[in-house]
């Protein structure tokens, strides 16, 4: 018998379901927080925090890069977008980053501790990120850096009141019970 | 899950912090004792996994697996199959893919643990029987270099102690390294407290 | 057997990582760099290459500290683990930091001089925080200092020396699990 005998007994496929703490939840409606957040700017680009949908779990938003109009939209740099560093603050301390892949990988079965960012979509006009957890009230704040496009480190704030208020506005896609 | 279900919240902080339990993860409070070993488990043209780093404690070990792709192969699952963290293991056959990495302690007594056992709940009661094996964290610069960093608790009895991969759709068949085990029982027995003075209750 | 080739599409430069086609070293040794009431921080991990030495600096409170209520007022502000940074000093009184103001300007385009010092983020929780540091370019013999530091002297820094010689020693024992490429771009 093979050091790794019996193998597991198999299971039927599954639909491949991303987990819980990894997006908002299918079945709510967000709140939304009607605000566009500047990070950064520099003579050439800006990167800002928009779209924010709030849901009693934690919250979706576009991390969305914009460069001055008047530049001429050179052959995307390989390096670029790989580069664009997002941290997310709380007011208490705790953060999350967008760090190049050197971050912990939750269990299946056990969330990671909040908060915890997971950003699905890169590209050079920035991406999508989920963040699993609500901040506590006061400050929020995102903090971005670029060296690739010569972006410093900069930060913006959010009152975190307006995620939690958010919150409170998200509701239930199906409020009763419906087919199993 | 039906979409009706209501929404998993985040852990709140509750006033008794959760504690882990000790299968999962060596004790925050220790400083191991740390044996040098670096072992080359496995290599093939295309795949190497070495093993390095044991961190020896009272009451387990943790150790460091490190995998080394010679290329990227277009369609393989992203996690290489590697302590498959989000799939069901399963190939479209229904059988227990040939692409998910097995990795494995083995001791001198017959006591094994390996990444295929029985998932557990975290709070499962009462605690599994020592050997277990768990993965802390993996972690990776980018697809090609990966470190898979493991818990085992439960030390092993003097003798052998036998590490084991079996990769068999990347051509690695059974492959197994032994070490002395009294290497991690001297270090575990260096391990050290942090805080010297044994915290309040 | 063909020369190995990196991929297509963006790579980390090799300065500012481990070499990819290497096992490391193990430094034998887990260092406690700081140590209050209330937390500690260590620097773990070490794995030694022939180009420079990976380690892991890890931040943890007392397990006291997880025990009180979070909007307790009695309970202690904890260091943010976040501003803390490190410093490594060599025998020949070189110094390198993760004080990013020291870096060098392009580090993130063009290969800089070792030694250098670089960390790949941070994460974690009140629980505990993990950040993966790389210093390109080893150290001479002689003591080797692992110092952390906090900004605005939140708290003194504190440090641990061990003997270079663990880590140089180490970095030969790291082998190549295929032949490296022919020659650095």
């Amino acid at each position: 018998m093979s050091f790794f005998e019996p193998l597991p007994a198999p299971r039927p496929p599954s639909d491949y379901r991303v987990s819980a703490w990894a997006r908002g939840p299918e079945g709510m409606v967000p709140g939304v927080v009607p605000v566009a957040l500047l990070v950064a700017r520099t003579s050439t680009h800006a990167v800002l925090i928009d779209g924010l949908l709030v849901y009693p779990t934690g919250f979706d938003f576009d991390l969305v890069v914009r460069r001055h109009p008047g530049q001429p939209r050179h052959h995307p740099d390989p390096r670029g977008w790989h580069e664009l560093r997002l941290e997310v603050r709380f007011a208490d301390g705790r953060s999350a980053d967008n760090g190049p892949g050197r971050w912990p990988r939750p269990h299946r079965d056990k969330p990671p501790d909040p908060p915890w960012l997971y950003q699905s979509v890169s590209g050079p006009d920035g991406g999508h990120v989920w963040l699993w957890g609500l901040p506590p009230p006061g400050p929020l704040t995102f903090a971005c850096r670029w060296p690739a496009e010569q972006i410093p480190p900069s930060q913006a704030e959010l009152d975190a009141g307006l995620v939690l208020a958010a919150a409170a506005r998200a509701t239930s896609l199906w409020p009763d019970p419906g087919p199993s | 899950m039906s979409s009706s279900e209501p929404p998993e919240l985040p852990e709140e902080p509750s006033e008794v912090e959760y504690r882990r339990p000790a299968w999962v993860e060596p004790p925050a409070d220790v400083v191991p004792g740390i044996v040098p070993v670096e072992l080359i488990l496995a290599r093939t043209p295309q795949r190497a996994i070495g093993l390095t780093g044991i961190r020896a404690y009272p009451t387990g070990f943790g150790c460091t697996l490190h995998l080394r792709l010679r290329e990227d192969i277009p369609g393989e699952q992203s996690t290489f199959g590697a302590f498959n963290m989000f799939g069901e293991g399963v190939d479209p056959a229904g059988e227990f893919a040939d692409w998910y990495l097995r990795f494995g302690v083995g001791f001198a007594d017959g006591r094994k643990a390996t990444n295929l056992d029985h998932k557990r709940d975290l709070d499962e009661i009462p605690a599994p029987d020592p050997p277990t094996l768990w993965l802390v964290r993996w972690e990776g610069y980018d697809r090609l270099a990966w470190e898979v960093n493991v818990w085992v608790w439960g030390l092993p009895p003097p003798g052998p102690l036998a590490f084991v991969v079996e990769w068999p759709a990347r051509g690695i068949p059974e492959s197994r390294v032994e070490i002395d085990a009294g290497l991690v029982l001297e270090a575990a027995a260096r391990a050290v407290p942090i805080w010297p003075d044994p915290p309040g209750r | 057997m063909p020369a190995w080739e990196p991929p297509s599409g963006y790579r980390i430069p090799a300065w500012l990582r481990p070499p990819e086609t290497m096992i490391p070293g193990i430094v034998p040794v887990e260092l406690l760099v700081a140590r209050t009431d209330t937390h500690a921080v260590l620097v773990s991990d070490l794995r030694a290459y022939p180009t420079g030495l990976e380690f892991a600096v890890v931040a943890r409170p007392h397990p006291d500290q997880l025990h009180r209520p979070r909007h307790d007022p009695g309970r202690p502000r904890h260091p943010r683990y976040r501003d803390l940074w490190m410093e490594l000093r060599f025998a020949d009184g070189r110094t390198v930091s993760t004080d990013s103001r020291r870096w060098p300007r392009t580090f993130e385009t063009t290969q800089p001089d070792p030694p250098f010092l670089y960390y790949h983020g941070a994460g974690g929780s009140e629980r505990g925080w993990r950040s993966p540091h790389w210093l390109w370019g080893l150290p001479p013999p002689g003591p080797l200092a692992f110092v952390c530091r906090w900004p605005a002297g939140q708290q003194p820094a504190s440090g641990v020396e061990i003997d270079a010689r663990l880590v140089l020693e180490a970095a030969d024992r790291a082998t190549a699990v295929w032949p490296a490429e022919r020659s650095p771009a």
